[in-house]
């Protein structure tokens, strides 16, 4: 059994791996991004980045979680319902920085952690969804 | 009693502005925190409003440093999206670009690591050296600092005379090998100041997730280059040169290493250059609907870039970029712990940091 299928084994994904756009990506279901940590945790992959996407109206967001397994680049997509996620920073030191940035640039939070003072934009408002304050400076212009 | 030493965010000892909180006791540091966002442009969101050629020239401008790595990344996501491939040249003429970029990267760092320990000459040895990899650079794409090499479906400039290239590269080996790299690895300025400080163990490095030549120095043998090719990677031959110790010693070591297997890598591309065009021709293209992420090894580890696009668009939806320094620069906090406050300005030098890489 490949890594690949034994990480898809035990998150219990019923559908297949599917490489697209340079990633493998597995469609998880109902497990939390948590588990998937823990898992990614066993199976020594490197994490990479967290991908935040508003959607268009009032869709919400989707957050994409990478990971690296010996040169291959794993990707997981969550959709948000609401504008908050489990925090995986106490399970994955790496995500510290990404989860502060996400949660300063688009008011997204990430339960169950405490925040430092601002990453980026010191001394600014927390909070503000700053893709929407350059959309409507772009729009000035 | 303990006390706080803030360190930035403009210091003689930081390139750029960031700060390092430290709370010292004596001499002794025991914890430290990092502020960053001091560079904070907004590019990705800028990226936003951009088409798929201006978003080109506004990523370049991410880093001073590695503008042809952020380029190549760009630039790779969207042909991604287009279902273009560049033809052979173009991929082994990026593999050169980068692979210069990475030499006059390497040897900056070295110069600006040689002033820290109080190594005057050496910054200056290391500066002039770099000055004729700067001229290599001026020579291919005619730039310095912004190369605008990259497009899509290959690139913008050809490399008309290889071995004049090759030449230039062979004596720029032999003046790194006869000077900068013994020097680095045997002198007692260099040893004395950099044995044993700062040390990231294998297993910290790991749960950090640090990446490039901070985590090869910690014995952790990752490199795109081998682990994932891209460009003309998967036909050179070179290796990956890993150091267990963890310490800013070790970082030299594996820096100093890498400037030798550039050069190989090197020699080989400039020699099988292969013939044809350099970027695709006139070929009519159209970004699909959905996401492209690539990754490159820049020379301070790995960059990935995701590009989204919605068909009939004319701006990309997200570009969102994790750099090297973003991955490495968290574990700052644990090198310094336990050093002497003298000794972390070469610390944090030693991870090689690029904030504006960092802050976007």
């Amino acid at each position: 059994m490949t890594p690949l299928e034994s990480i898809s084994e035990k998150l219990g994904a019923t559908e297949p791996w599917v490489e697209k756009g340079g990633v493998h990506w597995l469609a998880v279901g109902t497990v939390n991004v948590r588990k998937l940590a823990q898992i990614m945790n066993e199976f020594h992959a490197r994490f990479i980045t967290i991908t935040a996407y508003q959607l268009p109206k009032e869709e919400g967001f989707r957050l994409e979680y990478h990971w690296d397994l010996n040169g291959q680049l794993l990707g997981f997509s969550f959709p948000l319902a609401g504008n908050s996620i489990e925090s995986i920073f106490d399970l994955c030191e790496a995500a510290n920085w990404i989860e502060r940035e996400i949660h300063e640039e688009y008011s997204l939070d990430f339960q169950g952690r405490e925040y430092e003072p601002l990453l980026l934009r010191q001394g600014d408002t927390s909070g503000v969804n700053l893709r929407d304050v350059v959309a409507v400076s772009e729009e000035k212009k | 009693m303990s006390y706080k030493i803030p360190m930035g965010p403009y210091h003689p000892a930081l390139e750029e502005p960031y700060k390092l909180d430290m709370i010292c006791e004596g001499e002794t540091v025991i914890d430290a925190k990092l502020h960053i966002g001091f560079n904070f442009r907004g590019i990705e969101h800028l990226a936003e409003t951009r088409n798929h050629i201006q978003v080109i020239a506004l990523m370049e401008r991410v880093c001073g440093i590695c503008s042809f790595i952020h380029t190549l990344t760009l630039c790779q996501s969207m042909e991604g999206l287009a279902g273009i491939t560049p033809p052979p040249r173009a991929l082994y003429i990026r593999t050169i670009m980068a692979e210069l970029e990475r030499l006059h990267s390497h040897v900056l760092w070295a110069g600006i690591a040689a002033k820290l320990m109080g190594f005057k000459t050496m910054f200056m040895t290391c500066f002039e050296i770099r000055e004729k990899i700067m001229d290599i650079l001026a020579a291919i794409s005619g730039n310095r600092v912004n190369y605008s090499m990259n497009r899509i479906g290959g690139v913008n400039r050809d490399i008309t005379d290889p071995q004049a290239i090759l030449k230039m590269v062979e004596a720029l080996e032999l003046e790194m090998a006869r000077t900068v790299i013994p020097i680095f690895t045997t002198s007692r300025t260099a040893t004395s100041r950099c044995a044993g400080i700062g040390v990231l163990t294998t297993e910290r490095a790991a749960s950090c997730g640090v990446v490039g030549p901070v985590a090869r120095a910690s014995g952790l043998p990752q490199d795109l280059r081998r682990a994932a090719p891209y460009a003309a990677y998967a036909e050179m031959e070179f290796d990956v040169p890993v150091q267990p110790a963890g310490d800013v010693t070790a970082r030299l070591l594996v820096r100093a290493l890498e400037i030798m297997e550039s050069c190989k890598i090197l020699r080989q591309a400039l020699a099988k250059l292969p013939p044809g065009e350099f970027h695709t021709e006139g070929e009519k293209f159209a970004f699909i609907t959905g996401t492209s992420t690539s990754r490159v090894e820049a020379p301070r580890g790995e960059v990935m870039y995701s590009v989204s696009w919605k068909e009939g668009s004319r701006n990309p939806a997200r570009v969102h970029v994790r750099t090297p320094t973003y991955a490495v620069m968290p574990a700052i906090k644990w090198m310094v712990k336990g050093a002497r406050l003298a000794d972390t300005p070469l610390i944090q030098a030693s991870i090689d940091p690029c904030y504006s890489c960092t802050d976007r």
